[in-house]
């Protein structure tokens, strides 16, 4: 009997080391700079965050991953750090993106691939 | 030119310009034969050292009808078939010329049974790595770098094929287990099924199927729901550890296992939605088919050609009928046009018949001769036939009504009636170049030849002529559709061509400079009024400013399309186009003959679509707006030049006082613009439409409001260019909004130069 108590403890032990498994929940898109994910799905009028290093305006730019034009535009003030704007996709023609950001030279910043849903 | 070459190469083999399979005309089988020519297919356009994967198929076809192919070097059969036999679907892989040398022997087996026989054939380009299943028409994509179930999920959702997004793979069939089996070397697959919501409730988690419930508790057999595929190992599913999805393939076997989220597998995407492999979507995928008849059938086949930029399975079709040409019956079913505008309507003839006015006079042998034929006339062609009017008082109230004649086996067929005394000759003429075989008749013993004349013994009785019903094809087309048909189909291209060929008319105005074909002025001639002028031209700009409209709103279908028989369509000419009235219609008469196929081709033409961008293309149309020619014509221009290059277009979408205001400014770039369109889509819930200005100069401007977009834009109506081109389009919002992106955009519809050429626009 005492033998089985040992063994019935030691595996309780056993069990008890066994690792939590604490399954990654990707965080709220909001939460994330969106420049870097790679490829995210955007909601129509979802917000989304990316960070900048200083005060100035920027350009967001819609660009038709397909025929490499730009589709939407948009100048910004942007602040130190974190930054969130909506992105309206309900009547975009077309749903696979490049979302780019460029700073008041037109120089690219950053770039990241949404598709429209 | 070197470089341009293998742009234009490179563009050609990406988007796979020209692949097509050529299907052959219908024909009919002999019934109940073994080995009948079943060729005439054969791919084309695809890149010769490529491996494509072929199918051919007989959807519709009487039991027990079969096909085989003689020829199979290089080919491979897909899983689940094999090349040789007798098949009513065959599934292959190999380079387009093994596969054409393939159909070329294909032969068809046909059965006792009368009816239709379609044979399908399609073909795509089957990239390594992706596995087709022929049961089900679906790819399967195997990913080997493993992930846990959730990433496998997400990853998979994220994949695209052939125009279709991917879902991780689903299992269903026993079919769908083994082909995953057979094809991917890994062992414990995830596959999209789970029991997270409540253990022992497995739901499939993704695909078509996604929410079906497949068992209800835990253990091997336990809780399987009936009429739904489990195949668990023994002992499995057992949640031992938090175990809530599956993996197929377990531990090398060919059973189902649960494992916790976090296990790292190797999974597989699954892309098609469907279970008819007929019936499938993808984009490159390239298909064509025949109807044939078993035996002599009758058959109506329309193929309506649209040209090209028209999506023709967007448009569905039936058969109207009528007695009178006045009523008509609309009650049969639409059917949709399939991927090459052919339909087949041959259930919704209506073969009963009615009077078609007139009387038949028939004639069997006898013992009198109550009936006289003249001698030939020749210099009228003709021959003069009296019947006795005894034969017909009484029996006919109207003696002229005789139409038609059936006289022994000497003629059958329609006579002018001439004469009618009572008491003497009712008489009626045969035209015919042919003379009578008197001689040869097998009636020989009751015709006496005369002086002048024959005499014939022969008894009459008459009966009504009886012709079909007055049929007709009638076109349909969803609202929404149609508006996106329209909209893209009469541009700033179509008036800028208008206005051009107007101007350059000539002193006397009837010189044509820029449209090739009839069928453009047809177009242009929007007021149908049977000529071509300024009104015309002024009618489509106030169209395009959407002052006007070329079309009642809604737009009907029979005031905007045109159907001609493609016979007489490639017949309408700059001289004689104005002489095609009544072909603006979406309703197409037509007559057909018991027994036979009837296959009509018909073209279809748009009011407004001047440049035929959406119309069908005569033969010897030569495009004045030039497109694919052009990129390469304005990009050596560049190079050798360095002075012209893409027009630009800068948009900008900026809040400006309680304004929403999206900028559109264009840089020429050394171009002689002369027409150019742009269209601005709006979220129509988030803001209204308040006005366009415009800075563009030498021309006539346009803004119309469609409702979730703006099309604006300005063409010189001179012929001559447009300059400082640039738009503001204004807009209120509807409630407060913090920032704009993606709340406008823009598209560049069409820019075309001075000389009609289209050019490039790259919007900035």
């Amino acid at each position: 009997m005492k033998r089985i108590l040992l063994i019935s403890c030691f595996l309780l032990f056993l069990l008890s080391c066994r690792k939590e498994e604490i399954l990654p929940v990707p965080p709220p898109k909001q939460e994330v700079d969106i420049f870097t994910i790679s490829e995210s799905e955007v909601s129509d009028g979802e917000d989304i965050m990316f960070k900048l290093t200083s005060d100035s305006t920027y350009v967001l730019k819609l660009v038709d991953k397909v025929s490499g034009q730009v589709i939407s535009k948009e100048k910004i003030k942007g602040i130190i750090g974190v930054n969130k704007i909506k992105i309206y996709t309900k009547s975009l023609p077309a749903k696979y993106l490049y979302l780019v950001l460029e700073d008041g030279n037109k120089k690219e910043m950053n770039k990241t691939t949404i598709i429209a849903k | 030119m070197k470089y341009i070459l293998i742009v234009l190469f490179s563009l050609t083999t990406l988007i796979g310009f020209g692949q097509s399979v050529t299907a052959p005309e219908p024909k009919s089988f002999t019934m109940n034969t073994a080995g009948q020519d079943g060729s005439g297919f054969s791919l084309s356009g695809f890149n010769s050292t490529a491996t494509l994967l072929c199918a051919i198929g007989l959807p519709t076809a009487p039991s027990g009808t079969t096909f085989y192919i003689s020829t199979t070097t290089g080919l491979t059969a897909a899983s689940g078939f094999t090349l040789s036999g007798n098949k009513t679907r065959l599934v292959f892989t190999g380079t387009m010329a093994n596969i054409n040398a393939a159909l070329a022997t294909l032969k068809v087996n046909t059965t006792a049974t009368n009816g239709n026989i379609q044979i399908s054939v399609s073909a795509t380009v089957n990239p390594s790595g992706y596995y087709y299943n022929p049961s089900n028409g679906h790819f399967y994509r195997p990913v080997s770098t493993g992930a846990t179930y959730s990433n496998a999920k997400l990853l998979s959702s994220q994949q695209t094929f052939k125009g279709q997004t991917g879902y991780l793979v689903t299992l269903t069939s026993a079919d769908e287990d083994a082909f995953i089996l057979a094809n991917v070397p890994q062992s414990n697959i995830w596959f999209a099924c789970t029991d997270e919501v409540t253990e022992g409730r497995w739901i499939i988690d993704a695909g078509p199927e996604a929410g079906t419930l497949i068992k209800t508790s835990n253990g091997q057999t336990a809780g399987n729901v009936q009429g739904q595929y489990n195949n668990w190992a023994p002992g499995e599913p057992n949640n031992a550890g938090n175990e809530d999805y599956p993996v197929t393939k377990w531990g090398g076997g060919t059973q189902w296992n649960d494992l916790p989220n976090s296990f790292v597998n190797p999974y597989v995407v699954e892309f098609g939605t469907w279970t008819n492999p007929d019936d499938q979507t993808f984009t490159e995928f390239v298909s064509n088919s025949v109807i044939h008849s078993n035996g002599n059938t009758l058959r109506a086949q329309f193929t309506f050609n649209f040209g090209s930029n028209i999506d023709e399975t967007k448009f569905k079709s039936k058969i109207i009928t009528s007695t009178d040409d006045i009523t008509y019956n609309t009650n049969n079913n639409l059917v949709a046009l399939n991927g090459i505008g052919r339909v087949d309507l041959t259930n919704q003839i209506d073969t009963s018949t009615i009077s078609g006015g007139g009387y038949k006079a028939l004639t069997t042998g006898g013992q009198v001769e109550w009936c006289v034929i003249y001698d030939y006339d020749v210099s009228n062609q003709r021959y003069r036939i009296g019947i006795d009017s005894r034969e017909v008082n009484g029996i006919l109230a109207t003696p002229s009504s005789i139409t038609s004649l059936q006289l022994f086996d000497l003629w059958n067929g329609p006579v002018t009636f001439n004469s009618y005394d009572p008491n003497g000759w009712t008489e009626v003429y045969v035209y015919t170049q042919t003379q009578f075989n008197f001689a040869g008749s097998s009636f020989a013993s009751k015709i006496r030849q005369g002086n002048g004349f024959y005499g014939i013994s022969a008894e009459f009785t008459f009966q009504q002529n009886m012709v079909n019903k007055y049929h007709k094809i009638s076109m349909d087309i969803q609202q929404s559709d149609l508006l996106t048909l329209l909209g893209s189909a009469i541009t700033v291209g179509d008036v800028y061509l208008a206005f051009k060929e107007f101007a350059d008319r000539g002193i006397l105005g009837d010189e044509s400079k820029y449209f090739s074909s009839g069928i453009q002025f047809h177009n242009a001639d929007v007021n149908e009024d049977g000529i071509f002028d300024e009104r015309d031209c002024y009618s489509l700009l106030t169209h395009l400013q959407g002052t006007t409209s070329l079309w009642t709103n809604p737009p009907q279908l029979g005031d905007i399309m045109k159907i001609v028989s493609s016979s007489a369509y490639d017949n309408i000419t700059k001289q004689n186009w104005n002489t095609y009235t009544g072909i603006t219609r979406y309703r197409y008469p037509f007559t057909f003959t018991n027994g036979i196929l009837n296959a009509y081709n018909l073209d279809v033409a748009w009011k407004g679509d001047v440049n035929l961008s959406h119309s069908s293309q005569p033969a010897g149309f030569v495009t004045s707006v030039n497109s694919i020619s052009d990129v390469s014509q304005i990009k050596s221009m560049s190079v050798s030049t360095n002075s012209i290059g893409d027009v630009e277009a800068d948009i900008l979408m900026e809040k400006i006082g309680d304004s929403v205001v999206a900028t559109i400014m264009i840089n020429p770039n050394g171009n002689q613009i002369g027409a150019t369109q742009f269209d601005v889509y709006f979220d129509n819930s988030i803001l209204s439409f308040s006005s366009t200005q415009f800075t563009t100069s030498g021309g006539a401007n346009f803004s119309r409001n469609n409702g979730s977009f703006i099309s604006l834009g300005s063409l010189n109506t001179s012929g001559g260019s447009i300059s400082n081109i640039g738009y503001k389009v204004i807009f209120k919002p509807k409630s407060t909004i913090t920032n704009l992106l993606g709340l406008i955009s823009v598209k560049s519809t069409e820019t075309l130069n001075t000389s009609l050429n289209k050019i490039n626009v790259k919007v900035l």
